[in-house]
């Protein structure tokens, strides 16, 4: 267990060496941080609306930020691998295909959370030195500073934070599915946004049937659990724009989805291995 | 004692997928590699070696016969274990450095602690890629350099069979000649090497038995010394005879009823030739 723990560590360090020492992802980080500090010069409006637009820039940064990194790092995963070949020479040891893929996966978390904090850090910053210019604003009144305090430091952005994350290691677990069948990094690109859209859409297609009271057979009832079945329930995750947009969340409500969540990852990663164990290389 | 390699029957078909047939890549192929045994897998492109390698690794599953690595079914962990492999190409991660993939393979073996790095730092010494040539990615060594950090990541954790592929493709003559050693020293060592070569003059310097693979099977199998040695021929190598000798010499043999086939001072092999050529800190 404790050799399979340091194989598994292993993968997961060496895939995240092998992104930290890419370019390409260090230029994502520097762009999302750029417009987030950027995000900072729109004070045309009151200054509620100015942490409103801070806050949706801020999370619209981040989370695009990360469905670009957990797309890009999971679809050079596996297929990249094959495709110089490291992966015979990394496979004819000791090491469980389940360990790799577990270890791939794990190297690809430890680099969007590594970006996520980075980003999340960013964000905090811009969101105090806004505070900064607003309370230090002449003619601001002492109430007022509360209200600026309280928008600057609200504790639910962290709730929306971890909503964020878990949607995005939710997005990658499915990069990691589809990398684990793919030959091409286009396939699974191509793939996991069609099922991030899939995930998007189904409720809204489910309210609008179950509204309409239209009769379907059984096939297509069959189908249509089975697409619930399978794919996320991205809608789930909209709890982050009610926290955006200054309503309350239930943290009972975001652990839920965070439950939600891990049992996906959990599912996506066990297919994942079982179907890469059979697979030629 | 079990053998370091056995296979069975083994057969390897590829689907080409959409309808489009099998192809036969390796067919009742049953060979059995003892332990020590330096075993070369000679065959030309498409012949089913690395294909027959990678069912021994696991990397491939037969479609029917058995392998087994050293008494345990290929592919467990317990059989991974015995072995260490060179692939033909060097398809090594290019961000790590050469101690680095050594340490990784080592991770991946398992191993850790002070343990793997006085093991890394060995095996630099040993492929000659200790000091600052160990610290530079690999993206900037040159073939050779790239097959001495893969064997080194290969005899990493002390395998008792090493599987080359090709260890010499690509290889410049002094690197070649460096590979060729290492693989008579790991047989002191006791260990097996099972590699594959198109080279066939290197093969035989170094194999103790061969396989000759075409289109996934097998078409002869043997000690060099058997396969080789022409036992209706006599040859023998002289020194100090005048050219008026080696014409008595020659009569005598005809006298004899011999038929003399070849007659001559004997040519130095050209590598031989080219390495001698070398300064001496070029040859190794």
């Amino acid at each position: 267990m404790r050799e399979s723990g340091r194989r598994i560590l292993a993968v997961a360090a060496n895939t995240f060496l092998e992104a930290v020492r890419q370019k390409v992802f260090a230029v994502m980080l520097i762009f999302a941080l750029v417009l987030l500090g950027g995000a900072n010069y729109f004070a045309e409006f009151s200054f509620q609306e100015q942490f409103k637009f801070l806050k949706d820039l801020g999370y619209a940064t981040i989370s695009l930020t990360g469905l670009l990194v957990g797309l890009l790092g999971a679809a050079q995963l596996i297929p990249a691998e094959i495709e110089r070949r490291t992966i015979l020479t990394a496979l004819c040891r000791p090491l469980r295909r389940w360990e790799f893929v577990v270890g791939k996966y794990l190297g690809l978390v430890f680099l969007l959370g590594t970006m996520l904090a980075i980003m999340a850090a960013g964000f905090w910053a811009v969101l105090r030195w806004k505070e900064a210019q607003l309370v230090g604003a002449e003619g601001t009144e002492a109430a007022m500073i509360q209200a600026i305090q309280a928008e600057a430091r609200d504790a639910r952005l962290w709730q929306a934070f971890w909503l964020v994350s878990a949607k995005l290691f939710v997005i990658s677990a499915i990069a990691v599915f589809f990398s684990t069948l793919a030959t091409s990094t286009t396939f699974v690109v191509a793939m996991t946004l069609m099922v991030y859209l899939i995930g998007h859409l189904q409720s809204v297609a489910r309210e609008q049937w179950l509204e309409s009271g239209e009769k379907v057979g059984w096939i297509l009832q069959a189908f249509l659990a089975g697409v619930a079945f399978l794919i996320p329930d991205f809608n789930l995750y909209g709890l982050i724009d009610e926290i955006v947009a200054g309503n309350a969340v239930q943290w009972r409500a975001t652990l839920e989805v965070m439950a939600y969540s891990v049992t996906y990852v959990f599912v996506l990663l066990a297919a994942a291995a079982w179907l890469f164990e059979g697979r030629d290389l | 004692m079990s053998p370091a390699v056995l296979t069975q029957s083994l057969r390897k078909e590829f689907k080409l997928g959409w309808g489009r047939g099998r192809v036969l890549a390796v067919e009742a192929l049953s060979l059995e590699v003892k332990r020590g045994e330096v075993f070369g897998l000679l065959g030309p492109n498409g012949s089913g070696k690395s294909t027959a390698m990678k069912m021994i690794l696991g990397l491939l599953r037969p479609t029917s016969g058995r392998a087994e690595v050293c008494g345990f079914r290929a592919g467990t962990l317990a059989a991974r274990k015995q072995i260490g492999f060179l692939p033909e190409n060097p398809y090594f991660p290019a961000f790590l450095s050469g101690a680095e993939l050594i340490s990784y393979y080592g991770r991946l073996c398992g191993m850790g602690g002070t343990r793997l790095q006085d093991r890394v730092q060995e095996l630099l010494s040993l492929v000659r890629l200790g000091g600052e040539k160990g610290r530079r990615p690999l993206r900037t060594y040159s073939k050779g350099m790239l097959q001495r950090a893969g064997l080194a990541g290969a005899l990493v954790s002390d395998p008792e069979i090493i599987m080359l592929d090709e260890p010499t493709a690509g290889v410049d003559p002094a690197g070649s000649r460096e590979i060729r050693d290492l693989i008579r020293e790991l047989k002191q060592r006791g260990k097996t090497v099972i590699f594959s070569s198109h080279l066939l003059e290197q093969v035989e310097d170094v194999a103790d038995r061969v396989i000759i693979l075409h289109r996934g099977q097998k078409l002869r199998e043997g000690r060099l010394e058997d396969l080789l040695t022409q036992t209706t021929e006599w040859q023998v190598r002289a020194r100090g005879l005048g050219e008026d000798r080696r014409k008595e010499l020659h009569a005598w043999l005809v006298k004899q009823g011999a038929e003399v086939m070849e007659e001559g001072s004997p040519r130095e092999r050209l590598e031989d030739f080219f390495l001698r050529s070398l300064p001496e800190e070029e040859r190794r």
